[in-house]
């Protein structure tokens, strides 16, 4: 193990995980909203508007993203949409993790007994208060888990950013074995990275996991 | 029974986490390693009947994939005369630039024939066998906005390189300021480029003006014909496969005397680039001309 | 007419590669599944075993496998095990270890899930009827226990087919590379070429993918 190259290229990787990190949460935020919208489109049963949703996540749970971002970063310009990788990387993010954030909305909505909110409805609250008060925030809380793997999930995913020419982790470690030939320092430095992005996230995942667990009495 | 199962299990996660930490804790051996050899000689080549060699699936005219599946190109014209000479099947191994070197490092090829610019440091991992083109950097750009220097360039313009070629080295080293958009597969940079991501593209000459010749139409020029040293382009093989090497280096001198390399140009380049470079592209016999 | 570069795809032999290429991907994650099924299973089964160590060696097994990028584990075995070890993989062997190994991971965990998620009273009523353990497994827990996994396991495989897409970084060429040389060689004479070629692939692998997440999906639903 060559430290000192280890050294010499640390401010680079640090670089790429700002990068990674970056690009990984500014997508993650509009996975949520993008989930969040088709949850409630489903879960209200909006006519025409659930069939483009679900079209819309069976495309995007059965496709790979490397090939999504293929497609929109080499394939889309072709028709005159010409968007710079970083974009494009968020725009796959976000189309990926909005079916995934989509399904865990929805199944923590569905745990929900139709009881709770007839009878929010027939204490007099409207509609609104209903979703606000009574069935969002049990929902949102018995979707954690499954909302948690998804976020690690992407934040995985980011390394299929490299394809589309961004320097991220993991393109920096590609450009460096071919640039340098120093594989094991490049690839040991690839895994801390991640490491120090993926392992605080997942940790925090058990512990909110085995909360959830302590509040789920009853079932 | 339980014991054999719990044996099992532990062995497996034993093996499991040496492999993923292994390249954490190995902490002495760089591209050399103890023990058995990582190549194959010429007899243990011959006695396989097949020749691995890692060539490009995207760099067309020099090595790309027709609509039938099959490999073509300058290199490959060769390296399928390689083979019938050596008296073995070939099997080619697609590359992409930067994995050329590990490729040959770790032995998934014996040679690689994918247009491999001979440079100091790359010599210091592989051997390089004698020449059989000549090579410098290029720069292609819009007709539009063409580019003719990279001094005093404008930072809100990119140059798309491809990460493992002798351009990135260049102009990492030399014009450390230029913004790089690379890419790590030839057919992805052109994609890239055609869609008007970067201002310019700079690559080994022949490439940049292989693809102006190929797109005159769409109004690309080769505004830098010449960047840097004047370098050729060899086959390499395994650091120490000296029987292979050797083989290589007599086969090109008994190539020259039938001038091999002019009928590989007319055969695969000579579409593109017409019979004007000809003469300044091609080694013969493994000698440059001064 | 917009040129959707689609016509490509009639030339010699163009589409019949793009389906080996979809076809060298699938077999990828087939022989996975095969191998990391039963080994996953066996690992899940130990993970719930009463011994600290076990659960413990294999707690940081699938924690490892889980937190790492596929791509890294890719990249890891292809190029690193070849420079510690000096062993000489295949891209195809390296992904179809890196699968086995993720695979193993992800079922053992479906597997530990499924088991724990039979309540313990039904341990104890069925010891208060007389059965005996093996009867207790083999009538109420295992049918249990495989409906549960069945659709998961499912789900499983297109996750692996999805990600086979990535053995186009370590040099197996697949799908997305044959593509790629598609678009290369008619670049002069078809220059929208990637928008139609990377549609159809995008294409295909929702085709290989969807009706397995539709099997699962259905089976989920029957046997709730």
């Amino acid at each position: 193990m060559n430290w000192d190259f280890i050294a010499e290229y640390l401010p680079m990787y640090e670089r790429a995980a700002i990068l990674t990190v970056k690009l990984g949460v500014i997508g993650i935020v509009f996975a949520i909203l993008v989930g969040l919208i088709c949850a409630m489109i489903q879960y209200h049963k909006i006519p025409v508007a659930r069939q483009i949703v679900a079209v819309y996540i069976e495309l995007s749970r059965n496709t790979p993203l490397l090939v999504q971002l293929f497609f929109i970063y080499y394939g889309l310009p072709k028709l005159g949409a010409n968007l710079s990788p970083e974009v494009c990387g968020i725009i796959g993010l976000a189309f990926l993790g909005g079916s995934y954030m989509a399904e865990s909305f929805r199944s923590g909505l569905e745990t929900i007994a139709p009881i709770q909110r007839e009878s929010a409805l027939s204490l007099g609250m409207t509609n609104r208060q209903a979703m606000q008060y009574i069935i969002l925030p049990q929902a949102v809380s018995m979707s954690v888990p499954a909302f948690v793997a998804n976020v690690i999930f992407l934040l995985k995913e980011t390394s299929v950013f490299s394809a589309i020419s961004l320097m991220d982790l993991m393109f920096t470690a590609k450009d460096l074995i071919g640039l340098y030939y120093k594989t094991i320092e490049s690839l040991f430095l690839l895994v801390v990275f991640y490491l120090i992005i993926l392992l605080p996230v997942s940790i925090l995942g058990s512990l909110l996991e085995r909360r959830m667990r302590h509040a789920g009495f009853g079932s | 029974m339980k014991n054999l199962k719990k044996f099992l299990a532990l062995s497996l996660a034993v093996v499991l986490t040496a492999g993923v930490t292994a390249c954490g804790s190995s902490s002495d051996n760089g591209s050399q390693k103890s023990g058995k050899e990582v190549y194959r000689t010429l007899d243990e080549i011959k006695e396989d009947g097949t020749i691995n060699i890692g060539v490009f699936s995207d760099k067309n005219p020099f090595g790309y994939v027709d609509e039938n599946g099959d490999y073509q190109g300058y290199d490959v014209y060769f390296a399928e005369r390689l083979a019938k000479d050596m008296g073995v099947k070939v099997n080619y191994v697609s590359t992409e630039a930067a994995n050329r070197i590990e490729y040959l490092q770790t032995g998934k090829v014996d040679v690689i024939l994918a247009n491999f610019t001979v440079t100091e440091e790359r010599a210091e991992e592989v051997d390089f066998a004698d020449p059989y083109m000549n090579v410098s950097l290029g720069v292609v750009s819009k007709e539009d906005n063409e580019i003719t220097t990279l001094d005093d360039w404008n930072k809100d313009d990119s140059v798309i390189v491809i990460s493992g070629t002798t351009a990135e080295t260049y102009l990492t080293k030399n014009y450390p300021d230029i913004p790089l958009q690379k890419f790590d597969s030839y057919a992805t940079a052109k994609e890239a480029f055609e869609n008007g991501t970067s201002v310019a593209w700079a690559n080994d000459n022949t490439e940049v003006l292989a693809f102006a010749l190929q797109n005159a139409d769409k109004g690309y020029v080769v505004g830098i014909p010449e960047l840097g040293s004047s370098d050729s382009i060899a086959p390499a093989v395994t650091k120490g496969n000296d029987t292979l090497r050797d083989w290589i280096n007599e086969e090109i001198k008994t190539l020259g005397e039938e001038q091999f390399f002019h009928a590989d140009y007319e055969a695969t380049l000579a579409d593109t680039y017409g019979l004007d470079y000809e003469d300044s592209l091609v080694v013969e016999g493994g000698k440059k001309s001064e | 007419m917009l040129d959707l570069g689609l016509d490509v795809l009639f030339k010699g032999s163009n589409m019949l590669r793009l389906l080996q290429g979809l076809w060298v991907a699938m077999q990828i994650s087939l022989v996975s599944i095969a191998v990391s099924m039963p080994l996953g299973i066996l690992c899940g089964g130990l993970m719930t075993m009463k011994n600290k160590l076990v659960r413990f060696i294999f707690r940081v097994y699938l924690e490892i496998i889980r937190i790492m990028p596929q791509l890294v584990l890719l990249f890891i075995v292809y190029f690193g095990s070849t420079r510690v070890f000096g062993w000489n993989l295949s891209g195809e062997t390296a992904s179809v270890i890196v699968f086995v190994l993720w695979g193993t991971a992800e079922m053992g965990d479906l597997v530990r899930g499924a088991l724990i998620s039979i309540p313990k009273h039904q341990y104890e009523s069925s010891e208060a009827l007389g059965l005996s353990k093996i009867q207790t497994y083999r009538y109420i827990i295992i049918p249990q226990t495989v409906r549960r996994l069945i659709p998961l396991a499912i789900n499983l495989i297109t996750r692996m087919i999805k990600t086979t897409s990535l053995v186009l970084m370590i040099g197996v060429v697949e799908m997305l590379k044959v593509a790629q040389q598609i678009i290369e060689t008619n670049r002069m004479t078809s220059p929208n070429a990637a928008f139609g070629v990377f549609l159809v692939v995008f294409i295909l692998y929702f085709l290989a993918c969807w009706p397995i997440s539709m099997l699962a999906k259905y089976l989920e639903k029957r046997w709730r």
